[in-house]
């Protein structure tokens, strides 16, 4: 009978209003109230140093590739001591679609992702941040991971002191 | 011509091709390392191990040592030789260092690209690795012996190949050290190959350091305007810097290499205090003022003077479209003189040489490289066109005799030294090339070269001094210095040219058009900023005849580097770069003819020039002669 089961859907379906009206409510009193996200959600993208204090970013242009929308760009320079770095480094936020992709693609633990979610800007131009913007004091998630340590090149160590090495070889000596 | 299968598919090759290449030929490639098209084979890395299935050898076999043979049947997929070959790859990169990312090679490094296509991945060893102490190899290529795999390549072509004594390899067994007896600058003048010819990054461009990777590079294909050979380069530039300069390969003219001379300078196109906005009277203003005040100029001194006081100048170092175009402005205006050349002895001899090339006897680098008797005549060929030093020692080392005539100072090929052209046995040689300085240009020259069906190359002076030669004949050109000796020049306009003559004082330069700082241009009355060869297309005409196409690699402007003391590039947005008003000569003779009442021309191309307008940038070019 379509009678009786018109009646049924519309209990049913005030029903369902009801359950509603007598929940507690989901929304959070955004600015008022602020959630707090877990360590890996990905907002505001920063730059970190390794253990030493050096900055971790090497300049090697994986994360300006692997960018899906093209908003990170720098500049590649070398220090005296031989240690590559970043002469200068934007990321357009304006741009950024938070994929974490930059991240994944860095060999040096460099660029990472952070919970901070809050970047509105009034001007456009405020959201393209420069190195200096972006360099923090800190490790950010790996507080031992040290890339110059690794490399198998000598800029952090004297050639040949890495952990992952043997001294020099003497080409010139008949010893094995 | 054998015929062989390689992964099922028929394939046939001439005779001495190797399994490797004739893999390649139909489009698989085999990972390898020291096996090197123009170096050849030396078995040294192991890595391109093929499965033979059937034919006169069977097993697993090192394909590029194994001439390709009839009834071969090839595996490249066969399980045993890719787990050969992922081990060999494995065992490469058991000391090769983790610095990817601190490498300039890394993006455009074959040991990366063979290294995913053997199929190795992850590090299993755990032991430590090798290490090495770098050398100072001068200002131009840097040294980073960890990441060597000990292929040979780099010995071979510098030893071998181009005739170096100063690098070679050291030690032994596990070892093997690629360098110098001690620091100190590369003496070759070819050692910039190093850089191309490394499959993985020991050696890398120390001028163009840190500054981009490949997918971020700015590349066309390109020719080489240092000297009249034409070499085949691929300009590299990012961020409106030209970083560095590539080999491309064109068997007919430069093979795979280039010259250093060719490769590292760049400060032409760099230099931040380049022409780069139009000046009238020294002040800065724009191309719409400055070409007004040309017409206006050009008509009082026209109206003062006559017509025939006027000489529109040329130049071998700029581009078959310039240069045609110069001479249109020329017939537009119906001045007096168009000059090409500077100095008329010079002009004489450039124009006498172009005349007596004909498609059978002008010569390639090519030819050189496959001669059987090379003479030299009149020309220090490392000085002057270094490549084609590098094709004689080729031809020396395939077992051609050298004679010279005159002053030579290569040591990269012995030879024989001469009094006159009628000692050198040039009969009893099948193919032999007759090499000459423009300086030495002369009728006994051209006349032995025909009697004894000799193949000429004569070294000119510009990329397009041939071209210009060609104009000359075409346009009844007058070399500068006779028509100023002739009292009847009271004014020119000159285009990119660079004047080997003292000017009278009481000749005006009107307007000069120029990319590089001259002294011209601190006398011209407008000076008309033009393109550098890597920001446009264009045409070079060859010292053989071979007219070449460059394109575009770069937008003009002033390099984003040094733009902003502050650190980073500027915030503002705008249409056109600072510094990037210039444009290429021909488009500025255009727009002044347009302003002398002509009508708008498109293609400078025209008449007899016109089949050059499809040339293809990535092909052998096309001859003129």
């Amino acid at each position: 009978m379509p009678l009786i089961s018109d009646i049924k859907a519309i209990i049913a379906g005030f029903g369902v209003t009801l359950h509603h009206m007598l929940r507690r409510p989901v929304t959070i009193q955004y600015p008022e109230e602020k959630r707090v996200p877990y360590p890996r959600f990905r907002a505001r993208i920063v730059l970190t140093r390794d253990p030493d204090g050096g900055e971790r970013c090497v300049a090697c242009y994986l994360c300006s590739a692997a960018c899906p929308v093209d908003c990170i760009s720098m500049q590649a320079a070398e220090r005296d001591d031989g240690r590559r770095y970043a002469a200068w480094f934007r990321i357009n936020f304006s741009r950024c679609i938070f994929c974490g992709l930059c991240a994944e693609a860095c060999p040096t633990l460099a660029i990472q992702m952070t919970p901070d979610y809050e970047i509105c800007k009034r001007d456009i131009m405020d959201l393209v941040y420069e190195k200096e913007d972006l360099l923090i004091d800190g490790c950010g998630k790996d507080n031992s991971y040290n890339f110059y340590h690794h490399a198998g090149i000598g800029v952090t160590q004297p050639r040949g002191a890495g952990l992952e090495e043997r001294l020099p070889v003497d080409v010139r000596s008949l010893l094995p | 011509m054998p015929k062989l299968i390689i992964d099922n598919i028929p394939v046939e090759v001439p005779e001495g091709t190797n399994v490797l290449e004739a893999a390649r030929s139909i489009g698989i490639v085999i990972p390898h390392f020291c096996w090197h098209p123009a170096l050849g084979r030396a078995g040294a890395c192991r890595a391109c191990a093929v499965k033979m299935l059937d034919g006169p050898v069977k097993g697993l076999q090192m394909s590029c040592m194994l001439p390709a043979q009839d009834g071969m049947v090839v595996s490249t997929t066969d399980a045993e030789a890719m787990a050969m070959r992922r081990s060999v790859i494995e065992w490469l990169m058991i000391n090769h260092p983790h610095d990817c990312p601190v490498c300039d090679e890394g993006g455009e490094c074959q040991l990366q690209d063979f290294t995913i296509a053997g199929g190795h991945g992850i590090r299993r060893y755990d032991g430590r690795k090798r290490t090495y102490n770098n050398q100072y190899l001068g200002e131009f290529i840097a040294h980073e012996m960890n990441r060597c795999i000990q292929c040979y390549r780099c010995v071979r072509f510098y030893q071998e190949y181009a005739g170096g004594t100063d690098f070679g390899v050291m030690g032994r067994a596990a070892m093997v050290y690629f360098g110098r007896q001690s620091d100190g600058p590369l003496e070759s003048p070819f050692s910039g190959n190093l850089v191309d010819i490394c499959p993985t990054g020991v050696f890398t461009d120390k001028t163009a350091r840190f500054r981009a990777r490949y997918w971020d590079y700015d590349m066309a294909p390109s020719i080489c305007p240092h000297c009249s050979l034409g070499c085949n380069i691929t300009p590299v530039a990012r961020y409106r810097e030209l970083l560095k300069v590539v080999a491309r390969r064109n068997d007919r003219v430069n093979g795979w290499f280039i010259c250093d001379r060719g490769r590292f300078p760049k400060a032409n196109v760099n230099a931040l205090d380049r022409p780069r906005q139009p000046l009238v009277d020294g002040k800065a203003t724009s191309w719409d003022e400055a070409l007004d005040a040309l017409r206006e100029r050009l008509n009082g001194f026209l109206e003062l003077n006559g017509t025939q006081s006027l000489a529109i100048i040329g130049s071998p170092r700029m581009s078959m479209e310039g240069n045609t175009m110069a001479a249109r402005l020329h017939k537009l205006l119906d001045t007096g003189k168009i000059c090409y050349f500077s100095d008329s002895v010079h002009a004489g001899q450039t124009l006498e040489a172009v005349a007596s090339l004909t498609p059978d006897n002008a010569a390639s680098q090519e030819d050189v490289r496959q001669a059987d008797l090379v003479a030299i005549v009149g020309s220090d060929l490392l000085a002057e066109a270094p490549m084609m030093a590098l094709a004689v020692r080729q031809a020396w080392r395939n077992g051609a005799p050298v004679y010279v005539v005159g002053e030579e100072t290569s040591t990269l090929f012995e030879y024989v030294a001469v009094a006159s052209l009628s000692d050198i046995p040039l009969a009893e040689a099948k193919h032999p090339v007759l090499i000459c300085g423009t300086n030495h240009v002369g009728s006994d020259i051209i006349d032995t070269a025909a009697r004894n069906k000799a193949k000429l190359s004569f070294i000119l002076d510009g990329p397009n001094a041939f071209g210009c030669a060609l104009l000359s004949q075409e346009y009844g050109a007058t070399p500068l210095s006779e028509a100023v000796a002739s009292g009847k020049i009271k004014g020119l306009i000159s285009f990119e040219s660079d004047l080997t003559l003292e000017l009278p004082a009481g000749i005006r330069v009107l307007a000069a058009a120029d990319c590089r700082k001259t002294p011209l241009l601190s006398r011209a009355e407008i000076v008309l900023p033009s393109s550098a060869w890597v920001e446009m297309d264009g045409t070079f005409i060859n010292n053989e005849g071979r007219a070449q196409r460059f394109k575009q690699v770069m937008e003009p402007g002033l390099p984003i580097k040094g733009l902003d003391p502050a650190g980073h590039p500027p915030r503002l947005h705008r249409n056109t770069p600072p510094g990037g008003e210039v444009l290429p000569t021909w488009r500025i003779i255009a727009k002044i003819t347009e302003r002398l009442g002509s009508e708008w021309i498109e293609d400078p191309l025209s008449d007899q020039w016109e089949r050059l307008r499809e040339l293809d940038a990535e092909g052998e070019g096309i001859s003129v002669v």
